[in-house]
């Protein structure tokens, strides 16, 4: 059981890190200076870690406005930090709502995602 | 590599299940919104760790973003998140 965990902990691992290495790439070629890979790895384990304590933050939210489930009010709390961040996440917000209205035929993203699949 | 440079981001399974994993709270959900929030919210913070790397890189006239330019930007970039 445990093992289990542990594997899948591994892989979601090894995706985020990928996809850093992906996003450093890209910031490379636009500055004409690569990463070396030890870098790029303490960055994904960063990002890795951040992520757990994004989760625990979102979960007390949630928590203290009495719901069971994380919504995107949870989020912008979590962006508060920084004053450009709480705006970017704040229009992003409200783009994901513009794009449910004008898929008005599905009922939600999430059918809509798993039609996909 | 097909995609444009914007599209690269994080899978939403992938951060739907990564969130899932940290929750101590099984009965713990996360909506659809969130988990693309979120995902956004870590593309934006590995990219300015690899922006900020890359300055600390440039302003020590190095060809190579090194781990020592990431340690020296890690403590601002985390106050930042």
């Amino acid at each position: 059981m445990s093992d289990d965990k542990d594997e899948t902990q591994q892989r979601l691992k090894a995706a985020i890190h990928f996809t850093v290495g992906r996003l450093c790439q890209m910031t490379g070629e636009d500055h004409q200076r690569g990463f070396s890979r030890q870098t790029v790895a303490a960055i994904a384990e960063t990002a890795f870690r951040q992520c757990d304590v994004f989760a625990k933050d979102l979960e007390a939210f949630a928590r203290h406005a009495k719901r069971s489930t994380v919504n995107s009010e949870d989020v912008k709390l979590i962006a508060r930090r920084s004053t450009a961040l709480s705006i970017h996440i704040q229009r992003k917000t409200e783009e994901l709502n513009q794009e449910k209205k004008s898929t008005g035929k599905r009922k939600s993203r999430d059918t809509e995602e798993e039609s996909k699949e | 590599m097909a995609e444009k440079n914007e599209d690269i981001g994080f899978k939403k399974d992938t951060i739907s299940k990564l969130l899932s994993s940290f929750f101590k709270e099984d009965k713990t959900r996360l909506s659809g919104d969130a988990v693309l929030l979120v995902a956004e919210m870590l593309k934006v913070f590995v990219r300015e760790a690899a922006v900020r790397s890359q300055k600390q890189a440039a302003s020590e006239d190095c060809d190579q973003v090194d781990i020592e330019h990431f340690e020296k930007i890690l403590p601002q970039l985390l106050m930042d998140f």
